[in-house]
């Protein structure tokens, strides 16, 4: 049964490879529609933001999109929309991805302006004072929604000063204090042809005209230096806990977590798939069965690893209710100590493999996949066609393997947990849930910058 | 700049061959061939028993997405039992005889299923999955198995509710967003079951039993209530054997005629302030519209694209740009019924709702009293054709594509025909339709402010 499945994810493997006509050029070719869809990725992201400058990167992103030396923002806006075209961009950790999409048949007066987009960027006064008013109030805004508002905190509590703590977004003070010469820096070190590739998909008559222009895009912007990469975050000692208070709270969002190890390390795909059994996307994962499916607590619960080009997290994530809330956090630590203890069984893990290894064809069944996997593999260092051995790692996956690795990487008594919520409410019972000394939880008001 | 000839030229040809519906003599009988766009074709065919299927052939990996779409939403609930479409809904996923509670889960998660969900609107319920091309027959069987023989037994019942309320929480109580989209519809809808929220009153969800899940399955599901949608690695031979095989001996189950309260006419304005948990201000204001199938549409959607689509759109201009609010949408609802427009905004630091009100105001009002120009029609008309491409990208999206066009308005090329006329849409008869709905005793306004 294995061979058939396997079988299955190889076809897909080995009918799709990615054509790279040029050095900086990798394209997918899908003539169903007259669609082109562009991504450029540069390397190095908002962990290069400078201290007290936070946000830099994203902002420097978007007011690429903001002028030229020959166009205003509101002439750029007008030509991407007569063409029907869209070109954003997305601010990572360690990386910046400028999307553009387009009918095949607009491609020719596309690509200039996405060259001079990229190249000849004007930086206008009045355009930094608009986008500052759109990101703080985006920021106030955020302040509104549980769910962001909480992983945004989760984050920085968990990496405790570290760069992969920082929102991409910045924050409200750092950027009300963003200048155009931070701007211009930002953008002469990050967007050079040394960290640049370009990824495409669609139809294929496009590859002639995108090979040339991604030439003249590489001469635009000379440069060979990579993105430097940050020093790996340091575990933090003893469980914590700290309440974002937001009152009036019916339910919650509990994010508990530490540090986790990057992809390519040897016991990646044992700890993926004992990760799947213990929260991952299934609805027989443990967390799924014990708070959802037989308690009704929480419409979501889960577990994932995220990964960056160093060690980034391990977290669970539940929302209960508030008067659930001390049960479901305790229920789940248990569950987090049980599965180090005792790891999975060789029923769970069979499960888990026959899933992944079947489901693995759709991490490559379309274009658009095939080069969201290559971006990936370009920005976390991990070897080109990574992500096409998926099934293979999987498949090598022991109960023995994947029980050592959960052993390796989770420390129940280094958890950092975050709950919003109403603190006056669960101060108490939640760390009489956790263990911790109620005078050791930390509480903070929900509209910290 | 180079002068190129306006999309609309490319996608008329494209849609003049979408609007012919040529049986092929070699294929199932009674079946019909509807052109999408591109190289993509739909066959469409019907069993005995009423049910549609449709299918688009895409051999490019070996997957296909498999969506069912019922023709049942929260607009067939009662009041007092609002909420049951949506958790019913969930019920689907607990058990029948022969997939006992679970195994309808472990056998889909052990085949690799993937976008493996389901959601309930006002006007209908779709399940969906991508699987690997040689199941087929499996969720086929499961489909079909669940369609008819679901068990729903009061324990699970209880607990599914509970997951519903917590669901309920996220979605309204403790989202600014979903409270203020509760109030509008609340609002701006007085008799039509439009008026309250898919996933129901709090109260109500309290109050259903599985007998009242039970009576609603009995009623709604049955295969004439349905559509199948297959897109990707299939043959519509195939499908239909297939589907005949598992789904033919299912009986239809008579549609119980139900005539729901037509919605009055609006005969003034009406708003609501609402204190709620957030640090800006928020905006929602909704105008009433007819249906999706009625001759305006069209003229809705291109409004809609004026308004909003692209950056240089109208009121991303006029809000945005001058640093009134941070973001700004529109939505021509699609409803099978008379329903809303909306325009929405959250507003910037220190800026007030009632500010950006007046600017949308006044942007509709220009709309209904001065044409737009060929420019930003085309830029609009534009920005539709992207959409309507990338919404037909993969075999997931060409399903729920076909699927909704399909309960919502009786016809994936009805989509095709409101696409193409929105592209014929000129500048006069979209200010006719401006000065048809935008009007101020059509309008609800709410609005969110810090507590």
């Amino acid at each position: 049964m294995k061979t058939r499945n396997l079988s299955f994810f190889i076809l897909l493997g080995l009918g799709w490879t990615l054509t790279a006509p040029a050095a900086d050029l990798q394209f997918e070719a899908d003539d169903t529609l007259p669609l082109v869809y562009l991504n450029i990725v540069v390397r190095g992201g908002a962990v290069e933001d400078p201290a007290g400058k936070s946000g830099l990167t994203n902002f420097m992103g978007e007011m690429l999109l903001r002028g030229t030396k020959v166009r205003s923002k509101e002439q750029l806006d007008q030509e991407l929309d007569q063409m029907g075209a869209h070109f954003e961009e997305e601010t990572r950790g360690e990386a910046v991805v400028f999307r553009g999409a387009v009918l095949s048949h607009q491609l020719e007066r596309f690509l200039p302006l996405v060259n001079e987009i990229l190249t000849q960027p004007a930086f206008p006064e009045s355009e930094m004072k608009k986008l500052k008013g759109e990101l703080i109030s985006a920021l106030l805004e955020e302040q509104g929604r549980d769910q962001a508002l909480a992983g945004r905190h989760f984050d920085e509590f968990l990496f405790a000063g570290h760069p992969y703590g920082k929102s991409v977004m910045g924050k409200v003070k750092d950027l009300e204090g963003l200048t155009s010469q931070d701007v211009k820096r930002q953008y002469e070190s990050q967007i050079r042809d040394g960290r640049i590739t370009i990824l495409a998909s669609g139809d294929s008559s496009a590859v002639a005209r995108l090979q040339a222009w991604s030439k003249t895009l590489e001469q635009s912007r000379p440069g060979k230096e990579d993105a430097p990469r940050v020093a790996a975050p340091k575990a933090t000692s003893g469980r914590r806990l700290i309440i974002v208070d937001k009152p009036e709270r019916t339910q919650t969002q509990i994010l508990g977590g530490e540090i986790g190890f990057k992809m390519d390390e040897p016991d990646f795909f044992d700890f993926y798939v004992a990760n799947f059994v213990f929260g991952g996307g299934s609805f027989h994962a443990r967390l799924m069965n014990e708070i959802r499916t037989k308690r009704g607590w929480s419409y979501g619960a889960n577990a994932s690893v995220r990964f960056s080009r160093q060690p980034r997290s391990w977290r669970f994530y539940l929302f209960p209710a508030a008067k659930d809330t001390p049960a479901a956090l305790e229920t789940v630590l248990k569950m987090v100590e049980e599965w180090r203890d005792r790891g999975v069984t060789p029923q769970e893990l069979d499960f888990a493999k026959t899933s992944l290894i079947n489901g693995a064809g759709f991490l490559l069944n379309t274009p658009r996949k095939r080069i969201e996997n290559r971006i990936q593999e370009i920005t976390l260092d991990l070897p080109e066609g990574f992500m096409k051995h998926y099934a293979e790692g999987v498949a090598r996956v022991s109960v023995e393997s994947a029980n050592a690795s959960v052993k390796a990487h989770i420390h129940p008594d280094q958890l950092s947990i975050l709950v919003l919520g109403t603190a006056k409410d669960l101060k108490e019972p939640l760390a009489k849930a956790a263990g911790i000394p109620v005078e050791k939880v930390q509480v903070i008001d929900y509209r910290k910058d | 700049m180079q002068k190129r000839p306006p999309l609309v030229w490319l996608a008329v040809p494209l849609l003049l061959a979408a609007c012919s519906s040529v049986p092929k003599p070699e294929k199932i009988p009674g079946s019909e061939v509807i052109h999408l766009a591109g190289k993509l074709e739909a066959t469409r065919f019907k069993l005995a028993n009423g049910l549609r299927v449709i299918v688009v052939e895409d051999h490019s990996s070996p997957t296909f997405a498999y969506q069912t779409w019922f023709d049942v939403g929260s607009k067939n609930e009662t009041p007092g039992y609002t909420g049951l479409a949506h958790l019913f809904e969930h019920m689907m996923f607990k058990g029948t005889r022969k997939y006992p509670e679970g195994k309808f889960d472990e056998t889909l998660e052990r085949s690799g299923a993937e976008n493996y969900n389901a959601s309930t609107s006002q006007d209908y319920t779709d399940y969906t999955q991508e699987l690997p091309s040689d199941k087929l027959d499996m969720i086929a069987e499961l489909e079909a198995d669940r369609m008819v023989n679901l068990v729903v037994d009061e324990k699970s019942f209880s607990t599914e509710r509970e997951v519903v309320q917590n669901e309920r929480r996220f979605r309204t109580e403790n989202s600014p967003d979903g409270t203020l989209y509760q109030e509008l519809f609340g609002i701006a809808f007085q008799t039509h079951p439009y008026r309250w929220p898919v996933i129901g009153y709090e109260e109500d969800l309290a109050r259903m039993s599985a007998q009242d899940a039970e009576a609603f399955y009995k009623a709604h599901y049955a295969p004439n209530h349905a559509v199948v949608v297959v897109a990707g690695d299939v043959t519509p031979q195939q499908v239909h054997e297939t589907l005949q095989r598992h789904y033919g001996s299912i009986p239809a189950v008579q549609k119980q005629p139900k005539v729901l309260p037509s919605e009055p006419s609006q005969t003034a304005a009406r708003r609501k302030t609402l204190k709620l948990s957030t640090q800006v201000d928020k905006l929602l204001v909704g105008y009433r519209i007819p249906s999706e199938s009625h001759e305006d549409s069209p003229a809705l959607s291109l409004i809609q694209s004026v308004l909003t689509n692209g950056k240089s759109a109208r009121l991303q201009r006029a809000l945005v740009e001058t640093g009134v609010a941070n973001g700004v949408f529109s939505a021509d609802i699609d409803g099978s019924d008379p329903t809303l427009f909306i325009v929405g905004a959250n507003l910037q630091k220190g800026r007030k709702a009632p500010e950006a009100e007046a600017i949308i105001r006044q942007e509709l009002k220009r709309l209904a009293t001065e044409n737009v120009g060929e420019a930003e029609l085309e830029r609009a008309r534009n920005q539709l054709s992207f959409q309507f491409y990338a919404a037909l990208d993969n075999n997931h999206s060409r399903a729920a594509f076909i699927g909704r066009y399909e309960v919502v308005v009786g016809g994936a090329e009805k989509a095709l025909d409101i696409f193409q006329k929105t592209l014929a849409t000129g500048p006069e008869a979209l200010r006719k339709t401006a000065s048809r709905y935008f009007q101020d005793q059509n309008r609800t306004v709410v609005i969110g402010a810090p507590k």
